[in-house]
């Protein structure tokens, strides 16, 4: 069965392309345009692991991670946060919220799929 | 996931089943644990495990520990694939030295 | 889905982002201190670049990435907002929607002039940042570059014969809540080279009772053969460095490494020195780091997970409050879906023919008189109904974003032409075909530029004048009857009666002696080769007039026209249709002729009575209960052939206040259609806005009643004034 990844960016050009990467690994995608469309789209889900943006309207990848981190089911999911090289603060704050994981962009597609396939294979 | 327990003459059987993770891995240790304590020698059926992660892998050290403390043998028995999976990458067949297992690393399973 | 349409998806959505950066930037001019609109603004920039990035778009991250730098200094305070760094700033945006309309247009290599704009702009740019903080982010490069020379240089005597990497990991116990499981680093790092041998150590996994189930405990001792370089493999455990005691020794390491790598790892010596006769080596660097860490293996870790359970609380705090800020506004955006204009019109389209198939149905069922069939066509034409206006909705768009769009001119154009005026925007929210919105930027513009540039008088004379020094200037949409009506007011001078009639004479665009209503005068304008500027500026006179404002707006099948009092200030009202796809209309015969009426636009209908039929041969017009009502014969008008029907029907259209009677035999009822275009032959034929095809497979015509009003009240007028 293959597993799946919720990616989160305000980003559609940006979504899409991790989406089209990671599919043609062999992933199920789940595409969230925000926090709060995250939460709405994985309620009774299964994901395997996230992947969000820091910097979103409505509601910011840190307080996303940290709401998805309460609920039972996803309390230990992987997470890759994506932030620029200009916030270290943010990734202290991240990495307090339980994301450990960190991709700076801009990133080529393979990176991507490098960084997912430490955390899960297909 | 709750666990079954068999006993019979002295032996207890346990059957953890669906997911070994750690997701519910310190309801599995308490539940392994308090199994262990229904026989002198102990069983643990894992045919039902569909999957395993490293929390779950760590629960299979304790109990092989702690059984080992009280002075009971323990068993690994019908590892499903992906039991089977783990203890191969983490290469700990022998550590627990069951017959299936060895087997099946043999090639002849 | 592919990479080129998310290419797409990339070039609208940098469109979308450069329109807020360039609405939030405006707005920061006059609330410099708003934490919202800063935070729109880098996010577009770092959207625009992050995307760029994946893109393959190194010019646009390249530029991209001073400003956003720049944006995060404003972010955190170190850089405030001042009208200069706001101008600066647009430049950039605007540099950067450039950057991304060459990207656009398949531009790979950078034109010199655009390269050098883009360091003419970075350098700018420098002046704003704090001191001697400019390159802090180039720095932020990755640590380890230069392994490879490390590698070579450890080559050297006492070596262990080994050919295989030596990996020695020690996970931090919080890994596993992190969702990071040492199973898929190893499984990953398989599949860079093969794992000759791997022993995992259970040692540090302590009794039951102290036993955390979600802890990890475990430490693993790996030979590796790979042709990967040092970088590549430390990589592989690059999310759990922070948290984990991990060394990596290259094939060929010395002996030495190897003792005090065995030194430094908490397990037994003689374990580790079991467990490590088959591999290794180890560079200068990370000896001292290994022993220099060998303390603080245990202690120092816990500490860290103290701090990490207690830092979240503050956090949730802030993030909590934040989101309640942005919640209304924004969560709206999220139940948006971007779809492609060509499939909404292809839906539009489809729903067409439903509704002329419905129609056909509905006629036949009606023919048929079976009451059963009739109640079921009508419910079917109820839902097509539905779905029509459902679907015309999708393609409705508010005006908002095209209006706003003039915030940026009319602070550009008053600056240019050194006047003081304000931009006010009423009924932003009001909808309007997509396609129509499309259209009307350009005669917008030139409407906005004409009033700042010929309406609103210089600060000295409005002074003098008894009005404020700052101009006003207006932009307003509303829905009526089926049209929407766009305003753009001013309150400068208005426009001058006397001087328009005159100049018209002297155009012959009139003739002398000719009565006009006020209405009539101020639309002269609008002819062609008409202009009242004394003095042509560089915006007005780029050799598009008001003619061609009109033309525009007709081929919408909209009309314009102005309001003016001298000395107070003009209105421009435009009244376009809502949508351009399909009309509700009101079938009528002419002997055999069917033509369609746009049903919002007429008024009543009423027989046409036998005095009037006699009076109407001599006149042209008709009483409706006493007024003067002008009127067409239709028969005449298209040239329909067969006998006058017995009786005849009048029908009273309206537009934009006036009233005319068409002239028809029979009223066959309501009837919606789809418009379609009339081939180019047929363009220029005047009343007739395009045709259909009825139920019953015949064309009908649909009627441009506006041509028509102008028709005839040109006609009555002249009638009038002979």
């Amino acid at each position: 069965m293959a597993k799946t990844i919720l990616i989160v960016d305000d980003s559609a050009s940006m979504r899409q392309l991790v989406a089209i990467t990671l599919r043609a690994a062999g992933y199920d995608l789940i595409e969230a345009c925000d926090g709060v469309d995250a939460l709405a789209k994985i309620r009774g889900r299964k994901v395997h692991l996230i992947i969000s943006d820091v910097n979103m309207p409505n509601m910011d990848g840190i307080t996303f991670v940290t709401e998805v981190k309460k609920i039972p089911e996803f309390k230990f999911v992987p997470v890759i946060m994506l932030t620029t090289e200009v916030q270290e603060s943010k990734k202290q704050a991240g990495q307090a919220a339980g994301a450990k994981a960190w991709v700076v962009k801009p990133f080529q597609p393979a990176q991507m799929l490098g960084a997912v396939s430490k955390l899960i294979m297909p | 996931m709750p666990i079954r327990v068999e006993q019979e003459n002295g032996q207890v059987r346990l059957y953890p089943e669906g997911e070994m993770s750690i997701y519910c891995a310190a309801e599995l240790k308490d539940a392994l644990i308090a199994g262990m304590q229904g026989g002198a020698e102990i069983e643990i059926n894992l045919s039902g495990v569909s999957e395993m992660d490293t929390a779950g892998f760590q629960l299979l050290l304790l109990a092989k520990r702690e059984a080992a403390k009280q002075g009971k043998p323990l068993r690994l028995v019908a590892h499903s694939p992906a039991t089977l999976d783990v203890l191969d990458l983490y290469n700990m067949g022998s550590y627990f030295g069951d017959p299936v297992f060895l087997t099946r690393q043999g090639g002849a399973a | 889905m592919s990479l080129d349409q998310a290419l797409q998806t990339f070039f609208a959505e940098s469109r979308e982002l450069l329109q807020q950066m360039e609405e939030m930037l405006l707005f920061l001019e006059s609330s410099p201190e708003d934490n919202e609109a800063i935070n729109a603004v880098f996010r577009a920039a770092h959207t625009i670049k992050g995307s760029a990035g994946m893109f393959g778009l190194d010019f646009i991250v390249k530029f991209t990435h001073t400003v956003e730098n720049l944006l995060d200094k404003v972010r955190d305070g170190e850089v405030r907002i001042t009208s200069d760094l706001v101008a600066e700033l647009l430049q950039c945006r605007d540099h950067i929607e450039d950057l991304v309309e060459h990207a656009h247009g398949g531009g790979e290599e950078l034109a010199a002039d655009k390269h050098s704009r883009g360091e003419q702009l970075g350098t700018s740019l420098l002046r704003f940042f704090p001191g001697a903080l400019v390159k802090s982010a180039e720095k932020a490069a990755p640590r380890q570059v230069t392994e490879a020379a490390a590698k070579l240089e450890s080559s050297g005597g006492g070596e262990v014969a080994s050919d295989t990497w030596h990996i020695s990991l020690r996970f931090g116990r919080d890994v596993l809540r992190q969702g990071m499981d040492p199973l898929s680093f190893i499984r990953y790092l398989a599949t860079l080279g093969e794992i000759t041998s791997l022993t995992t150590l259970p040692d540090a996994l302590p009794g039951a009772e102290e036993m955390d189930a979600e802890s990890c405990y475990l430490g693993f001792e790996i030979s590796f053969r790979s042709a990967a370089d040092k970088k590549t493999i430390e990589d592989v455990f690059e999310f759990v460095r922070d948290d984990c005691e991990i060394h990596i020794l290259p094939p060929g390491s010395k002996l030495a490494e190897f003792v005090a790598l065995i030194k430094s790892l908490p397990e037994e010596e003689a374990l580790l020195g079991e467990i490590l006769v088959a591999s290794g080596a180890l560079t200068q660097n990370e000896l001292e780091q290994g022993l220099k860490n060998q303390s603080q293996v245990d202690a120092p870790l816990g500490e860290i997970l103290v701090e990490q359970h207690c830092v979240p609380q503050p956090v949730v705090d802030a993030a909590l409050e934040k989101q309640k800020q942005g919640k209304d506004a924004k969560s709206q955006e999220a139940r948006f879906v971007r779809v492609h204009a060509d499939k909404l019109d292809e839906l539009i389209n489809l729903v067409g023919e439903l509704v002329i198939a419905g129609a056909s149905a509905n006629l036949l069922a009606r023919r048929t008189k079976d009451g059963a069939m009739m109640e079921a066509t009508s419910v079917v034409s109820g839902l097509v109904e539905e779905i029509r206006d459902g679907a015309l909705k999708l393609r409705m768009v508010e005006i908002g974003e095209t209006f706003s769009r003039f915030q940026r001119v009319v602070r550009d154009v008053s600056k240019e032409l050194g006047k003081d005026i304000g931009l006010e925007i009423s009924g932003a929210d009001t909808e309007l075909d997509k396609t129509v919105v499309e259209k009307i930027g350009d005669p917008l513009m030139h409407l906005v530029r004409n009033s700042m540039d010929h309406g609103i008088e210089v600060a000295e004379l409005r002074l003098q004048r008894g009005k404020p020094a700052k101009g006003t200037l207006q932009l307003n949409a509303f829905h009526d009857s089926g049209s929407i009506v766009i305003e753009v007011s001013d309150d400068g001078g208005g426009l001058s009666r006397e001087r328009i009639l005159r100049k018209a004479l002297e155009r012959g665009l009139i003739a002398e002696g000719q009565n006009l209503s006020d209405s009539e005068v101020f639309n002269l304008i609008f002819e062609p080769g008409f202009s009242t500027a004394e003095q042509v500026t560089n915006l007005s006179g780029r050799g598009v007039g008001m003619d061609v404002v009109r033309r525009n707006i007709q081929a919408l099948r909209g009309t314009v026209d102005i309001d003016s009092e001298e000395g107070v200030g003009t209105t421009t009202r435009i009244r376009l249709p809502l949508t351009l796809a399909i009309i509700d209309g009101f079938l009528v015969g002419v002997s055999a002729s069917s033509f369609v009426i746009p049903l919002d636009m007429v008024v009543e209908c009423i027989e046409l009575s036998e005095a009037d039929r006699r009076a109407a041969a001599e006149r042209n017009y008709i009483s409706l209960r006493g007024q003067v009502l002008p009127y067409l014969r239709l028969r005449d008008l298209f040239d329909v052939s067969g006998t006058v029907a017995r009786r005849e029907n009048v029908v009273v259209v309206q537009y934009a206040g006036q009233k005319v009677g068409l002239v028809v035999d029979e009223l066959l009822g309501e009837f919606q259609t789809v418009i379609k275009p009339l081939g180019r032959v047929f363009r220029n034929l005047k009343g007739i806005a395009g045709s259909t095809i009825l139920g019953t497979g015949e064309v009908a015509l649909i009627l441009d009643v506006q041509s028509m009003i102008r028709m005839v009240s040109g006609k009555a007028e002249k009638g009038l004034v002979a």
